[in-house]
């Protein structure tokens, strides 16, 4: 249903805003640099107050960046005011009109452009079908569920057959379950229709599981840019690695190369070998190792790298969380298939051991040491 | 955006219009300078064919000239200078000095020559002679034989008429200038360039309508005989007349406020804090003289206790009962506006969330010890807000005053005797400011008072249920009360009713239908004009009211602020002065339009438009404005989404908006008196004149007629609002 997939490029963005009360400039967002393939699903993660909203509001032209260029499909769209460019945006409040029917909503943006009445008919039919819906089309958006609602904003947005879609966190306002069912769902009519696509989420989740790349956003500035994969397991700051999962932060001092593609570093005068090492750190310095639940485990006292005494058990049935109340802070360990294994329990005394090949060298973080 | 490209565009386009509009108006000015060269000629031949032969006679045919022709000087030499026989016959003292000074200058040889050959001379350039700025004429005074001159005459015209079209024309020029530019400059611009000219046109339509008349005003006391003096304020301040007006105002704003206030604190109680049965009836029959015509409640208050009053003289036999002054005005003013207070604090009261009295009653408190000490500091903030309210609209008051003051002074009043009576518009336009002062400080403090959002508002979910805080006893003598005060209030409209049917009331009480053929055909002119120009202005107010609603909400713009406060303006102003103001600043070019149905519609249109713009403004905030993005994103431009979306979302906004303007507009007086002529009148005039002649019966025919137009229009707004209450629900908001 969609046209040719387009690509969209941000070039140095930046938007500065000026807070009404204290006159203060506030950076929203700042030198944001990023191409996004044809047909990708791409999502701007981050804590409220990133920049990640700003940022798609930017791409669908509801606010003008001070700074920078934006291309969507090779052409500069800057300036060019919403209902000039090929964008259509899912928001989160979906933005429903509430004074027309289903049908009428999703029938707008082709009334707009004054197609013939027939192939508007056509196609509001044939959208309602894709998001399932044809049987309330002339329900009144007031009178439907919000995962129903939902799906109105998102068949509004694709029936005009956008060059690109925005969804500006499109699941925040539903349930848990539904946001699961919605979430594979929006990536299933993606995927068919090809179309190219931004999401904006605060959930870490739901841009793992949904997106071909994530870009993790902090203080209007873009952290990291990568696949999930990339950024669960290869971050390459603690903010990113805290954001996206569980993890644990050690310092440590960075000894050396070795030769097997390990990097050789040292934890309270013991010896151990990363699996990896973000970019920008130096050999001889001091960094901080990560490591995520699942790289742990737990040794008798004395034989790990850092001792401690069981806090809380939190049994989850496919795997067990303990978390380590040690000189570091409170560590969680995850062990994965209890069933059968002795756990240590409460007040126990145990110590940590890591996974070499998991294990990642970080640098050190000059925000985290402030907070 | 600014780029280097579409700057030099702008920049050449804007060079080009400079210069079509330089040649246009200097065409006009040239053509325009050529007609009046042309007319003085005309009249300077006439007046040389009329020159007396005997010398005798010129003494008398120069005072003639003098007397006939104000605007010009006259000076009459015989014979030419050099030749034998030349002789100067007298006029114009200053001219005749300027011409014994320049005789020998080249353009008075040339000149005398032209005059010698029978031929009108211009001189090319103004001159200034004596009092006289302008153009100086040769003119040949032909001899008996016609075929040479036996003389001339020196004709002096002053050009200060056409010098104030040029620069009329002139301003005009820069004016088209400016307007182009910026229209241009949106267009090349900006992003949103409908939303630019919508603003652009707001902008020139408040400052023709709200800030030159007032400036206009203001600037009118400053001036007197074309200098800048004191003396109007002087006058004003000096004089003990007038501050005793401004006293009697504050007095009358004093008392009215207070009492209005203390009458509409018991009504909002007893509807939102007691049991009391009937509050749908006390609350409809509490706001009816808000929206009752003015003067007829002064009307029935003189037709009950006036001099032939029916209470005072027929039943209680006072034959000399005063009702005019300070007294029969708190009581007409509180009547009609203790509504207001009751209105404001019903929103107050019925915010204040009923589970705080009921802690306080759960905690052993009486009931009486709750109100004091719980309910009343709660609904402080608001009472204060409903006494300035009804302080600030005592003050502007002007009808009842006008028609039951007797000799109590009040501003508005003796504003208007100054502009009408006396002919005074400085003083009027000066008294009209002064009331200006202590108006703006209740507004002001009002505004503050209602934006510090007291604590009130925060409490949390307000319970739908209420309270009932009055003991049985309370609740006995607050209906007595309330039925006292519903009681006077029938009476009031009981008595205008009667008095419809009465052949004449205070003398003959006898039964007739006179009255109303006889009203509706002498009032018809006046109601079908008023009714025209507010059907004029109702659609107006209320589409401009809701563009204006989504600029203050939705739209960043430079100037906002000034606009927001330009629109909001002639809210705190009263009608008085904004009625002298546009007679100072539309009487005269370039913006003529006294006398017309215009002004009085664009008068409506302003007056009204705050309050609409308010309802709009409440209404959008209402709106989740992903709303209108959303429609933007599917390609809607801003006229469609305006048109297609804002509009039926803030429907009832716009419908009351409407209503509003509709009604006010009917029962306008304070301004639109000095600004109705005889084509386009007001029938709250016309019954002004009725009551004023003592034809109450008349009078009250036409408040009767206008008070059901008022009715019917409410009835109507509140069906139309009724049917898309259903939108509010499903307006999500987040």
């Amino acid at each position: 249903m969609a046209a040719q997939s387009v690509p969209v490029k941000l070039e140095n963005v930046s938007k500065t805003f000026r807070d009404p009360k204290t006159k203060a400039e506030v950076h929203a967002v700042q030198n944001a640099n990023f191409e996004i393939q044809p047909g990708e699903l791409v999502t701007l993660l981050g804590p409220s107050g990133c920049g990640k909203t700003t940022t798609l509001r930017m791409i669908g032209g509801f606010e003008l960046p001070t700074q920078g260029k934006i291309f969507i499909g090779g052409n500069d769209v800057t300036y060019l005011p919403p209902n000039g460019r090929e964008t259509a945006t899912v928001f989160q409040s979906y933005g429903l009109f509430p004074h027309m029917s289903v049908e009428e909503n999703v029938a707008y943006g082709l009334k707009i452009r004054k197609l013939p009445k027939e192939e508007i008919e056509a196609r509001v039919k044939k959208t309602l079908e894709l998001v399932g819906l044809l049987d309330l089309a002339k329900r009144s958006p007031g009178r439907l569920s919000g995962g129903q609602q939902q799906r109105v904003a998102l068949a509004r947005s694709l029936v005009v057959e956008p060059q690109v879609l925005l969804l500006d966190e499109p699941l925040s306002n539903l349930d848990a379950l539904l946001r699961e069912q919605m979430r594979i769902e929006i990536r299933r009519i993606q995927k068919s229709l090809g179309i190219t696509a931004i999401y904006v989420t605060h959930d870490r989740i739901e841009a793992m599981s949904l997106s071909d790349r994530v870009i993790v956003m902090k203080d209007g500035i873009i952290r990291q840019i990568g696949t999930p994969n990339d950024i669960y397991e290869k971050p390459n700051s603690v903010f990113v690695a805290g954001f996206v999962g569980k993890v644990a932060f050690f310092p440590v001092s960075l000894d050396a190369f070795n030769p097997e593609g390990s990097f050789r570093c040292t934890l309270a005068g013991r010896r151990l070998n990363a699996g990896s090492k973000a970019d920008d750190i130096a050999i001889g310095g001091t960094a901080v190792l990560m490591a995520r639940p699942e790289s742990l485990s737990l040794l008798p006292p004395g034989e790990g790298y850092a001792d401690g005494t069981v806090s809380a058990r939190v049994y989850l049935g496919s795997s067990v969380e303990v978390y380590v109340k040690t000189q570091y802070g409170e560590i969680l360990v995850q062990v994965d298939d209890p069933a059968g294994k002795k756990i240590a329990g409460e007040g126990e005394a145990v110590s940590i051991d890591f996974d070499e090949r998991l294990v990642r060298i970080l640098p050190e973080s000059k925000e985290e040491k402030q907070s | 955006m600014f780029t280097k490209k579409k700057i030099i565009a702008f920049c050449c386009a804007c060079l080009v219009f400079l210069a079509v509009d330089i040649w246009m108006f200097s065409t006009v000015k040239n053509s325009f300078a050529k007609t009046i060269a042309g007319v003085a000629v005309t009249l300077a031949k006439t007046i040389a064919s009329s020159a007396p032969g005997a010398d005798e006679s010129v003494p008398a045919w120069l005072d003639h000239l003098n007397t006939a022709y104000p605007g010009y000087s006259f000076f009459y030499c015989k014979g030419l200078p050099g030749e034998e026989g030349f002789r100067e016959m007298g006029g114009d003292s200053s001219l005749a000095a300027y011409w014994a000074q320049h005789q020998s200058d080249e353009v008075f040889v040339k000149g005398v020559e032209s005059a010698s050959y029978l031929e009108v001379y211009t001189a090319p350039e103004t001159m200034k002679i004596g009092a006289i700025t302008g153009s100086l004429l040769f003119v040949p005074i032909p001899a008996e034989t016609q075929d040479s001159a036996a003389g001339f005459l020196l004709m002096a015209a002053d050009s200060s008429a056409s010098r104030s079209f040029f620069s009329l024309v002139n301003a005009l020029a820069i004016i088209a200038f400016v307007l182009f530019a910026l229209a241009f400059g949106i267009a090349t611009f900006s992003r949103d360039p409908v939303t630019g000219y919508v603003v652009l046109a707001l902008f020139a339509i408040m400052l023709t309508f709200v800030a030159y008349p007032l400036f206009e005003a203001v600037r009118l006391t400053f001036i007197t005989n074309g200098r800048f003096t004191f003396d109007t304020w002087k006058t004003i301040l000096g004089n003990n007349q007038y501050l005793l007006a401004l006293w009697g105002s504050i007095k009358l704003g004093l008392c009215t406020a207070t009492l209005s206030t203390i009458i509409g604190f018991v009504f909002a109680f007893a509807v939102s804090r007691t049991s009391m049965k009937g509050k749908k009836f006390i609350s409809a029959l509490a706001t009816m003289p808000v929206i009752s015509p003015p003067f007829s409640l002064t009307l029935s208050i003189i037709l009950l206790f006036g001099n032939n009053g029916l209470i005072t003289k027929q039943i209680l036999g006072i034959t000399k009962s005063n009702i005019y002054g300070l007294g029969g005005l708190t009581l007409v003013q509180t009547v009609s506006m203790f509504p207001i207070a009751f209105m404001t604090l019903q929103g107050v009261l019925e915010a204040i969330d009923s589970t705080l009295e009921d802690a306080s009653l759960d905690l052993n408190a009486s009931r009486w010890q709750t109100f004091r000490s719980v309910t009343l500091p709660l609904a402080l903030p608001g009472v204060m807000s409903a006494w300035l309210l009804v302080f600030t609209s005592s003050l502007a008051d002007f009808a009842n005053p006008l028609l039951l003051a007797g000799s109590y002074r009040v501003l508005s009043v003796e504003a208007y005797i100054e502009v009408t009576g006396m002919n005074r518009l400085n003083n009027g336009s000066a008294l009209s400011l002064l009331l200006l002062v202590p108006t703006l400080t209740a507004f002001f403090v009002q505004r503050y008072l209602t934006n510090k959002k007291s604590y009130v508002v925060v409490t949390g979910k307000p319970s739908m249920r209420l309270s009932n805080l009055a003991s049985k006893g309370m609740q006995r003598f607050l209906s007595v009360f309330i039925g006292i005060v519903i009681a006077f209030i029938i009476l009031l409209y009981g008595t205008i009713f009667a008095g419809c049917f009465v052949k004449n009331w205070g003398i003959d009480y006898t039964f007739t239908l006179a009255n109303i053929p006889e009203a509706l055909t002498r009032g018809k002119d006046a109601m079908l004009s008023t009714l025209t120009l507010a059907g004029i202005a109702t659609p107006i107010a209320g589409i401009l009211a809701m563009v204006a609603a989504v600029l203050i909400v939705r739209k960043k713009f430079p100037g906002k602020r000034l606009l927001e406060a330009l629109i909001m303006t002639p809210y705190a102003i009263p009608g008085t002065l904004m009625g002298i103001s546009y007679i100072l600043a539309f009487n005269k070019p370039p913006i003529l339009l006294v006398g017309t149905g215009a002004i009085l519609v664009i008068n409506y249109v302003i007056r009204e438009l705050p309050v609409g713009v308010e309802g709009g403004v409440a209404a959008l905030r209402q709106i989740d404005p992903s709303i209108e993005e959303a429609a933007a994103d599917l390609g809607a431009d801003q006229p469609t989404i305006f048109k297609g979306i804002i509009l039926p979302l803030i429907r009832p906004a716009f419908i009351s908006s409407m209503s509003y303007t509709f009604v006010r507009s009917m029962t306008a007086v304070s301004a639109i008196i000095f600004l109705i002529s005889a084509r386009w009148y007001h029938i709250t005039i016309q019954i002004y004149n009725f009551s004023e002649n003592i034809r109450f019966g008349l009078a009250s025919v036409l408040s009767t007629a206008l008070i059901i137009i008022v009715l019917l229009v409410f009835g109507l707004m509140r069906l139309l609002v009724r049917q898309s209450e259903h939108l509010e629900k499903t307006v999500s908001i987040r």
